[in-house]
């Protein structure tokens, strides 16, 4: 691919004869000392700046021959170079957990750095974003995702397919299950995986197979656990005593 | 997991509404009494809920709103309840989630005294819009509450 340095790794020639970097961090979350450390590093090595990406990794720009020293820093970070090409990209999540967003329903960022250890990088017939959102605001754009993850209720989440964003064509992405608990979302992201790699030409984005092939191939054709959506804890509680 | 903070609400003013209502009603503190099937009584347990486990959504629990209970309440009475969930409401927009507690509250009020149930529109202003175009006069009384 033109630009590209090393396929398979978000590594870009630019204009000005430098090279960009994506790094990526667990859904952008970096400590402090990874935080710091990342600007010791761009400092060492004359780094003319960094920019934080859509998503949510950050861009170091180096010379190229600083590239060396820049990877093997950065793997003492902890830290990693984002894949490019036909792969599944940097998971996007919000900051919806426990502790943070407060307009948040469900968990979000936990889900989507679980998502990303397990799936990033993982090969597919064209690039597959994911994004998840702790509700239905959808602060990271789940719905132009290849895959968005829409928290709907404590603990259960929406699933959307085939979106695009980055585009002159965007497309909003469609709902195929409905209020999927996490082990339910990672059965349907196996399953719609599992179809694309099957069913998708070379290069070609989720959201065009779709179109070819309708939603329907993509649609989970297997029992989802039935999720009883209503708080047991609370139905005991409003009986109790009666 | 629960996540929104109930720091910034007053439940308690809520309930406060409630058991002026329950005070005026002639089945208090008899057998008949039964919270789980008493559109007030429901409400009361689900704001119990809410308070003992700090959690503000009880997923589900619109679904068991008691809604065969046909007792019947003045508007004047239950419209300071409702003004005092437009007062608690975060206007939570396209979040709005009716299994809210404060939701789940102003839905059982409803019940009590409109004849159709409101699709919340998320905004306390658009309610009570919504609210006129079924009862002029109890849409006047929450807003005059809202004043007090």
């Amino acid at each position: 691919m033109d630009g590209v340095i090393i396929m398979g790794e978000a590594i870009f020639r630019q204009k000005n004869k430098q090279i960009a970097v994506n790094v990526v961090a667990a859904c952008g979350v970096m400590t402090p000392r990874q935080f710091a450390g990342l600007g010791k590093i761009a400092e060492d090595l004359e780094s003319s700046g960094l920019k934080l990406t859509s998503r949510q990794t950050v861009i170091v720009l180096l010379e190229e021959d600083k590239l060396p020293a820049f990877k093997e820093e950065l793997q003492i970070l902890g830290l990693n170079i984002s894949p490019f090409g036909n792969s599944i990209r940097a998971v996007k999540a919000c900051s919806g957990n426990a502790e943070l967003c407060r307009r948040a329903i469900t968990d979000a960022l936990n889900i989507g750095i679980e998502i990303q250890s397990r799936y990033l990088g993982q090969p597919v017939p064209d690039d597959f974003k994911i994004a998840v959102a702790g509700c239905p605001r959808g602060c990271t754009d789940p719905y132009c995702a290849d895959f968005g993850i829409i928290g709907c209720s404590r603990n259960l989440y929406n699933i959307a397919i085939g979106g695009r964003g980055s585009s002159g064509n965007p497309l909003h992405g469609r709902t195929i299950a409905k209020k999927c608990d996490q082990h339910a979302v990672f059965q349907v992201l196996d399953f719609v995986l599992d179809k694309y790699r099957k069913f998708a030409e070379p290069e070609e984005r989720l959201c065009k197979t779709i179109s070819r092939l309708g939603i329907e191939a993509f649609t989970p054709n297997f029992q989802l656990p039935e999720k009883n959506d209503v708080d047991e804890e609370f139905v005991a509680f409003l009986t109790s005593g009666e | 997991m629960i996540i929104r903070s109930l720091n910034e609400i007053d439940l308690q003013s809520i309930y406060k509404h409630l058991e002026k209502l329950c005070a005026n009603c002639d089945k208090i503190k008899s057998p008949a009494c039964k919270e789980s099937a008493c559109l007030i009584g429901f409400s009361k347990r689900a704001l119990r809920f809410s308070m003992e486990k700090g959690v503000l959504d009880i997923p589900g629990a619109n679904k068991l709103i008691p809604t065969r209970d046909l007792k019947t309440y003045y508007p004047e009475t239950v419209a300071p309840g409702l003004a005092e969930t437009c007062r608690q409401c975060r206007q939570c927009q396209d979040n709005h989630s009716p299994n809210c507690v404060i939701a789940l509250t102003r839905t059982c009020l409803e019940y009590t005294t409109l004849s159709q149930e409101i699709d919340y529109p998320g905004s306390v202003f658009q309610y009570l819009i919504k609210v006129k175009e079924q009862n002029k006069t109890l849409s006047e009384l929450i807003a005059a509450a809202m004043k007090a």
